[in-house]
């Protein structure tokens, strides 16, 4: 069969298509926003103006960068421990065959198909300080009472967003290790019952190794999606009480469309990327992830 | 140390039933080989005393106590596996000790046990490759070594040097034989391979589709064995069968097929018009002008030691063993002789053994 331009020895035709999506959206608005951190909008003039470097340079001396950074990192941190630890957990019990458990593992995909900003109106009405379940429970236990309202109380509101996040997520991870557990062979684990080996011992020995690209490609999904976490904040506190809760990209959103300032958003979004760049390469490389 | 009974053990995965009311003792301290075409069941009967299959039916003793529903961890049980079934993330210095590990040894004595290990393995240049850097053969020496280490009550090998060359393999049967005989372990080992199961068994089972067609010593399974299947199955180059009938000749019985009379011992004159099937191994006969057993040469194939000559006894192939010395024209008739006693005569009907 002659198909002329559309012969398997011209692959560049069939990736045309794709090739001019990922140029449109994706390539031109990269370069679009990096010559963008150059420039900022003069709202009187209406116009974008050349600044060169300042955006940068107000970048690194923006004490409310430098809080969101590591709002950012925190929650980055205590999020993705907690679901990798009770997704892992929560894996382990679902591999075993018992009774109703397909069903569980159904149910556990729902959480997934709900919006995370519903998600976050969901959690808003669980934390309310007046009549939320979860006010409720922590005033009963006597742990917090309903004068400290969580969501509205600096030292605990982004404790309350995290929750929701993990509520949406451990499901997730959930369902990525009962793949990997179901995949693995099943001959080193009789060999290890032989040898005598404990439960834990297996887990550390056999699974955990066995299991290492699996958990490292879960994470790194994960982590990148955590460090742009907007939807939660932006739902629940909109970054308050104060500034306690801003994470990096509420406080670029606040910037670009409160603020009007849009180089210094697309600065702010920039170094966003970065940063996720070197986290997620320093990763790949420490936990020797091969793609 | 231990013993191990089977009691009317039965296994059935779903409704497909692979073995079938089999009982067995095994001795303390003794070493059973497991025989059987592939299939009958050998590695569902070692995993089902190992604890990693369910028991359908019956009981599985170990030390007198029931095991059925004692956990792998709890049976203190070495085995090496068909799969070989190693860590694949150990490397194979971590593969051999993982249950010296477990059982909290010393740093020094697991590398000392396993180095030693290792040795009698061949395997001490390859301590610390992971097993997807082996070949078969290494990681069947590993699995042997994961066993070596232990101190168990009982041993399982599964066809532990089915993919090992000639020369490791004789080198590794006298290890195992000498490891079994320094520990007393009770050992059963499963194989393939007639010279293991000859050299190594105190007692060989020969199992066919899920039950145990005979058991008893390699000297009983080769000199009286109670079926046309155990006779066809012990020995190398195999039985060969000629089937006629028990005639007696004034009290003297013969065995007749076609154009051949054989003389039988005496015992066989009351059993005279019986349909029958003898057994004649290729190593009992020898050439001999006078000798009964007529046929044509097809072919003489030289293995070594001696020769073997396929002969052409009417329509039917008959092997026999000469020393190597021997020389015949092919197409040439050869006679041979045997004596009585080597005769193995078998109900043509039942294939059962007729005993006098
Ligand atoms: N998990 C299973 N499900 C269903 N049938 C099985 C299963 N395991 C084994 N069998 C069947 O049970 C029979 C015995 O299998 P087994 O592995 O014990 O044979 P074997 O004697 O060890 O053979 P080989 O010499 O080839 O290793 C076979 O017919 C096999 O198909
Ligand atoms: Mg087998």
């Amino acid at each position: 069969m002659k198909l002329g331009v559309l012969s398997a020895d011209r692959p560049l035709v069939w990736m045309l298509p794709l090739i001019a999506m990922l140029v449109a959206f994706t390539i031109i608005p990269l370069f679009y926003n990096i010559w963008l951190s150059f420039h900022e909008y003069a709202p009187f003039k209406r116009r974008l103006e050349f600044v060169g470097w300042e955006n940068w340079r107000l970048l690194f001396s923006d004490v409310r960068m430098w809080e969101a950074l590591w709002t950012t990192m925190f929650y980055f941190g205590v999020v993705l421990t907690v679901e990798l630890v009770l997704g892992m957990a929560i894996a382990l019990l679902l591999d075993a065959e018992e009774f109703g458990f397909g069903v569980l593992r159904t149910v556990l995909t729902m959480t997934l198909v709900v919006p995370p900003a519903i998600v976050g109106m969901m959690f808003l009405l669980i934390e309310d300080p007046e009549f939320g379940v979860l006010t409720f429970v922590l005033d009963s236990l006597g742990i917090l009472d309903k004068s400290t309202p969580i969501l509205a109380t600096g030292s605990t509101a982004l404790w309350g967003v995290m929750l929701a996040d993990i509520w949406q997520w451990t499901p997730f991870m959930v369902l990525i290790f009962l793949a990997g557990l179901r995949s693995l062979p099943p001959e080193p684990y009789e060999a290890a019952m032989l040898d005598g080996a404990s439960p834990v011992m297996t887990f550390r020995r056999i699974t955990l190794p066995l299991m290492s690209k699996v958990i490292a490609v879960a994470v790194l999904i994960r982590g990148i999606d955590v460090f742009r976490m907007f939807d939660y904040v932006f739902v629940m506190t909109s970054g308050g009480p104060g500034t306690s809760t801003y994470t990096l990209s509420l406080y670029s959103w606040q910037q670009t469309f409160s603020f009007i300032k849009w180089g210094y958003g697309a600065t702010l979004s920039l170094f966003t990327l970065v940063i996720i760049l070197v986290i997620a390469n320093l990763f790949i490389w420490l936990a020797k992830v091969r793609w | 140390m231990a013993t191990v009974e089977y009691h009317k053990v039965g296994k059935s995965f779903g409704p497909v039933e692979v073995l079938h009311n089999l009982s067995l003792d095994i001795e303390r301290g003794s070493f059973v080989v497991l025989l059987g075409a592939s299939g009958c069941g050998k590695t569902t009967l070692l995993r089902m005393t190992a604890g990693l299959e369910t028991i359908s039916a019956g009981e599985i003793k170990i030390d007198g106590k029931v095991v059925n529903n004692v956990h792998p961890r709890d049976r203190d049980i070495a085995m090496v596996f068909q799969n070989y079934a190693l860590y694949p993330t150990m490397k194979v210095r971590d593969n051999i000790g993982f249950s010296l590990e477990v059982a909290k040894k010393s740093k020094a004595e697991i590398n000392q046990r396993v180095e030693e290990a290792a040795k009698v393995l061949n395997l001490s240049e390859l301590l610390d490759r992971k097993p997807s850097e082996l070949s078969g053969g290494q990681r069947q020496r590993v699995a042997m070594g994961r066993a070596m280490v232990r101190d168990a009550k009982v041993f399982l090998f599964d066809e532990p040097l089915s993919n090992l060359d000639a020369k490791l393999r004789a080198h590794m049967r006298v290890e195992i034989r000498q490891l079994h005989d320094r520990l007393k372990a009770t050992t059963v080992y499963v194989t393939h391979d007639q010279i293991e199961a000859m050299t190594m068994a105190d007692k060989i089972v020969l199992m066919k589709d899920g039950n145990i067609v005979q058991e008893g010593s390699p000297d009983d399974l080769y000199d009286r064995p109670n079926c046309r299947y155990v006779a066809e199955f012990i020995g190398t180059p195999q039985i060969n069968f000629l089937s006629g009938e028990i005639i007696s000749d004034g009290g003297q019985a013969q065995f007749r097929a076609d154009g051949t009379d054989l003389p039988l011992v005496e015992g066989y004159a009351a059993h005279a018009g019986r349909k029958v099937t003898c057994g004649v191994r290729p190593n009992d006969v020898r050439v001999d002008p006078d000798g009964h057993i007529k046929g044509r040469l097809q072919i003489a194939e030289k293995t070594g030691a001696d020769i073997q000559f396929h002969l052409d006894i009417d329509g039917s192939e008959f092997v026999a063993v000469a020393p190597r010395a021997t020389f015949a024209p092919v197409g040439e008739e050869i006679a041979f002789s045997m004596s009585a006693e080597k005769m193995h005569i078998f109900d043509e009907a039942s294939g059962e053994r007729i005993e006098v």
